[in-house]
């Protein structure tokens, strides 16, 4: 942060909400972890520890809401110590939103634990560390204030969504070939979707960060890497 | 070249802000181009240069004694009531100089009301206070100076309290009536510009509120200037701000830039409470 407020109370208060934004940070990052291992060890019990981890994360959020509502109201933040505040609260709802994928994807492993293993479950660790690596990058980012480091979680995301896509299509090829692995494929679908959705979540972040830095917005289009949403796969026939 | 002279003029985009009125550009009233001012041999502003635009606040901002109380005072040639008092420089109001010797200050200050931070109230009464000014400068006839003074307490927004009591001092008034009613009689001479210098500083929250939002009226037909040390107000009831520190226009921008990304550090060190 910049050179200190004649208010020290004021600067104490803005620590405490950077503070509690990188412990969420840190507890997304665990969680999608722990979630992550929970389906590559067919861990019921690592899971289900991370579904209930995630009121930690609701608590932290509303402790940053507070935490804001308070600063707006009492300090009347202006230029920087406003994009501050404004970041933090967009940046505390975002992971908030990761660690709810996280614990999506931990509930889904208890119930794909219960059923034969299917090959694709390998490609999603590989996913789920992508997304790993840019919460860790842009959390980073953001203790350092690094407009350009934010930036590049931004861009990368666009590999995280070519994952979900090859995926998207090795998971149908499945379903096709052995309706019986339907069910677990399309937990592993819904997985595939949420780590891919917590990739968009840290761009947000990303965006969230630059816009307080430099006090203007990430304008340029993004690069998508995700098209199976303008796929069609029919049985027995190649993709359309 | 200084951060101030190089904002001498406002970027287009400025026109379509949301702090101003988007269906009209502003047109620039006055431009204070290259201006000093000199208490004696204290240099009190030192190369300043920024437009003031029509229909459009201005706020200047900055600590004590950055000069801000100074330019407004610039504006209307008042300090000549003062030796030793002198500026440099050109004032141009709609293509001309009022700091030539030609101009006549009597007419100038028809043209430029001011309000001061203590409210001023002649000791007379209320009616012949907004009067007296009407009478100074014009030749009115008796039923029309009435309506001159109600329209001015109207404008105002004193009407109301006082139509009944427009007899009595003006003294009588409290703090917050007494300060509209020297809005009022600026506004009875049908100026073209108003120079408000901290006019709510010494009010409470309420009366102050009330001074914000007849200025937000006003500015519909006049070009407003004010000086403030309440950051909230300027950031309210401006459009544009000046920042100045130790006779310098510091920063010149949008009020909504100011205070959400101002370009230079100095500003965003004093307008986030970060001075030292």
């Amino acid at each position: 942060m910049a050179s200190e407020h004649i208010a020290r109370a004021y600067d104490e208060e803005l620590h405490r909400l950077n503070n509690t934004i990188a412990e969420m940070g840190g507890l997304a990052e665990g969680q999608l972890g722990a979630a992550i291992e929970a389906v590559a060890t067919r861990d019921a019990e690592l899971a289900a520890r991370v579904v209930e981890g995630d009121v930690q994360v609701d608590q932290l959020e509303r402790d940053v809401d507070n935490l804001a509502i308070r600063l707006l109201a009492l300090r009347q933040p202006v230029a920087r110590d406003l994009r501050e505040i404004f970041a933090a609260l967009k940046i505390a709802s975002d992971l908030e939103r990761i660690c709810d994928y996280a614990a999506n994807v931990a509930k889904r492993s208890i119930a794909l634990s219960q059923t034969p293993p299917v090959r694709p479950v390998y490609a999603l660790p590989r996913m789920a560390h992508f997304a790993q690596l840019l919460i860790k990058d842009v959390l980073d980012a953001y203790v350092e204030r690094d407009a350009d480091k934010a930036y590049s979680v931004w861009i990368r995301d666009a590999e995280l969504d070519e994952m979900y896509s090859s995926l998207f299509r090795e998971l149908l090829t499945y379903m096709m070939e052995d309706p019986r692995s339907i069910g677990s494929c399309t937990h592993l679908l819904f997985m595939a979707k949420n780590i891919e959705r917590i990739g968009d979540h840290a761009t947000n972040i990303a965006e969230g960060l630059y816009y307080l830095v430099n006090g203007t917005p990430l304008e340029q289009a993004r690069p998508k890497g995700d098209v199976s949403s303008l796929e069609v796969v029919t049985p027995g026939g190649a993709p359309k | 070249m200084s951060p101030a002279t190089s904002r001498q003029v406002m970027p287009l985009s400025l026109a379509g802000s949301l702090a101003a009125d988007p269906e009209a550009a502003p047109r620039q009233k006055v431009l204070i181009r290259n201006v000093d001012f000199f208490y004696g041999t204290f240099k009190a502003l030192k190369n300043v240069t920024m437009p003031l635009h029509d229909k459009r606040v201005t706020a200047f901002i900055g600590p004590s004694g950055c000069g801000k109380s100074t330019l407004l005072r610039v504006l209307n040639r008042i300090y000549e009531l003062y030796p030793g008092q002198r500026a440099g420089g050109e004032v141009i109001i709609d293509g001309e100089n009022i700091l030539s010797p030609r101009v006549d200050l009597n007419l100038l200050r028809a043209r430029i009301g001011m309000v001061f931070q203590k409210p001023t109230p002649f000791p007379m009464s209320i009616y012949d206070n907004i009067a007296f000014g009407i009478r100074l400068y014009e030749k009115v006839p008796h039923h029309e100076l009435d309506d001159r003074v109600e329209s001015a307490l109207r404008r105002a927004a004193l009407w109301d309290e006082v139509k009944d009591k427009l007899r009595q001092s003006g003294l009588g008034l409290s703090g917050g009536q007494q300060q509209r009613l020297c809005i009022a009689r600026a506004v009875a001479v049908r100026p073209e510009i108003l120079l408000l210098d901290e006019p709510a500083s010494a009010l409470d929250p309420l009366s102050t509120q009330r001074i914000e939002e007849l200025i937000a009226e006003l500015k519909a037909d006049y070009c407003i200037a004010i000086v403030t040390h309440n950051m909230q107000q300027a950031a309210r009831s401006s459009d544009y701000t000046a920042f100045m520190y130790l006779g310098e226009l510091i920063e010149f921008d949008e009020t909504e830039r100011i205070f959400t990304r101002p370009k230079q550090k100095h500003t965003e060190d004093y307008i986030t409470g970060r001075f030292g």
